[in-house]
């Protein structure tokens, strides 16, 4: 099973632009991003609290829908699934 | 026109090319960058999905406001200052309807559509932090 993980903005700058995932099945949102940050304090701690949960200004995408933070951990990763991960926009 | 681009718009262009029979008014919402002591201002979208929610305003505004045109342009990559940002073309039969409308698009987009800006300046370069989720 393979995921897209994609970065944005200051995300994209401390981890990077995507990375190809594969999760086992059953992995959730929450323990993808935790993986694929691990190993990298800094992107970590921008995206995770100390308690190890989603930051509160951090936004979640699935195929380009958000889905909420405290959803992560029920929602389940598919197979071909794109997950975005960024900070509050800016734009316009 | 809808579209995420690196390119500047010809704003008269648009113009032209938004006018109807039925159109009493035009109104163009040109974002620029302002001269906030920076170098340059970098953007950076999240395009594919920023492309479809633009559309999807678009839409939604026509049909709040009654537009018979809307066009929306917002750039990426790296701007100097009195350069276009964002540029919103909406026409309507009359002014109310183009200006609400108008308003409408651009409080949306900067509300949540996946787009980003940093700010470079001599001493280094900061994104701006928005004020939505």
């Amino acid at each position: 099973m393979k995921a897209r993980v994609r970065f944005f903005a200051r995300f994209r700058e401390l981890l990077g632009a995507e990375v190809i995932a594969e999760p086992a099945p059953g992995t959730s949102f929450l323990t993808l991003i935790r993986d694929v940050t691990r190993g990298n304090g800094e992107g970590h701690d921008a995206v995770f609290d100390e308690g190890g949960a989603f930051r509160e200004h951090v936004i979640l995408m699935r195929n380009g829908k958000r889905i909420e933070a405290t959803d992560a951990g029920e929602t389940m990763i598919a197979d071909g699934d794109e997950i975005a991960v960024f900070p509050p926009v800016s734009g316009g | 026109m809808i579209s995420i681009q690196a390119e500047d718009v010809d704003i008269g262009a648009l113009i032209a090319g938004a006018k109807r029979p039925g159109m009493g008014a035009i109104v163009v919402f040109d974002g620029i960058v302002r001269d906030d002591d920076i170098r340059e201002m970098e953007l950076e979208a999240y395009r594919d999905v920023a492309e479809k929610e633009l559309g999807e305003i678009a839409a939604e505004a026509k049909a709040k406001f009654g537009l018979l045109s809307v066009d929306i342009v917002h750039r990426v990559g790296r701007l100097r200052v009195g350069e276009n940002i964002l540029v919103i073309v909406v026409g309507a039969a009359h002014r109310q309807e183009a200006y609400g409308g108008s308003r409408f698009i651009i409080e949306r987009i900067k509300a949540g559509v996946p787009i980003w800006k940093k700010e470079i300046r001599r001493g280094g370069s900061t994104w701006v932090e928005g004020d939505h989720r």
